[in-house]
């Protein structure tokens, strides 16, 4: 048997954090297979869109709470809340969708895809390559 | 190649469903409990590969796993939990793989990496 996740001293339940930063991870691998020309098929259009849609719905709720508490300086600093990540975020899932639904992205706009994906990547430290998953070029 | 998911909770359950489905590009079916599931497999065939929590009602994961191993013992069954005193037992119940909560996007990759890719590549 593999075992695989959390070492037993830390094993907890899963929060919704932890599934939006999961999913977030997700849509990164997503958007970094397109630009590698990883091929794209019908299951995996249904799940860019799913993941794309759960991860804009969430960056507009994350989006209304840091309204609520922008004048509360605080708060909004204990909370760690920061706009222009957010704003990346929701950007990264208008992409993913576009991918999804077939728009072809020129030159200048996979540019801007690529610098947008480097920053949240930065954000929250993750640097999954694509090269790393071979299965990904079966589609 | 088929493969279910089966979760309570669907905000763990859908992650878990997208990434599979996205990894492999195939359907992956999606089950709320162990009965359910069992119900289907029982109609329709049991899957190359099952996901599952532990804790489930009606039929726990382990107890799904003995049904489905004892039907099918080449059927790639992944239990996982939040509790470490789960692990012994989904061992000893013979599952293939155990995920210890919380997991994310790359331990779902490896699994795929393991009992897919390599998987189908020893066939």
């Amino acid at each position: 048997m593999i075992r695989l996740g959390a070492e037993p001293s830390k094993m907890r339940e899963i929060e919704l954090d932890d599934v939006f930063l999961s999913r977030l991870q997700l849509l990164i691998v997503m958007a970094k297979a397109y630009l590698s020309g990883y091929p794209l098929g019908r299951h995996r259009i249904k799940s860019i869109l799913e993941n794309a849609n759960h991860i804009k719905l969430e960056a507009v709720g994350l989006e209304e709470d840091l309204e609520w508490f922008k004048d509360d300086a605080s708060f909004s600093d204990n909370l760690g809340f920061d706009n222009a990540f957010y704003q990346r975020v929701k950007l990264l899932s208008v992409m993913a969708e576009a991918i999804a639904k077939g728009h072809v992205l020129e030159s200048h706009k996979k540019e801007a895809l690529e610098k947008n994906l480097n920053a949240v990547c930065e954000s929250i430290t993750f640097n999954k390559q694509v090269s790393d998953m071979q299965f990904l070029k079966v589609a | 190649m088929k493969i279910a998911v089966v979760d309570a909770d669907p905000i763990v359950r859908d992650f878990v469903v997208g990434t599979l489905m996205y990894s492999v590009n195939r359907e992956v079916l999606p089950f709320k409990d162990g009965l359910d599931a069992w119900i289907y497999f029982e109609d329709y065939g049991v899957p190359d590969i099952i996901v599952a929590d532990v804790n489930l009602e009606e039929l726990t994961g382990t107890e799904l796993l003995g049904k489905v191993k004892g039907l099918n013992q080449g059927t790639i069954v992944i239990l996982y939990s939040d509790l470490p005193e789960k692990e012994a037992m989904v061992r000893e119940a013979g599952a293939d793989a155990f995920l210890a909560k919380p997991f994310g996007v790359n331990e779902l990759f490896t699994l795929v990496q393991r009992f897919v890719v390599e998987g189908q590549s020893s066939n």
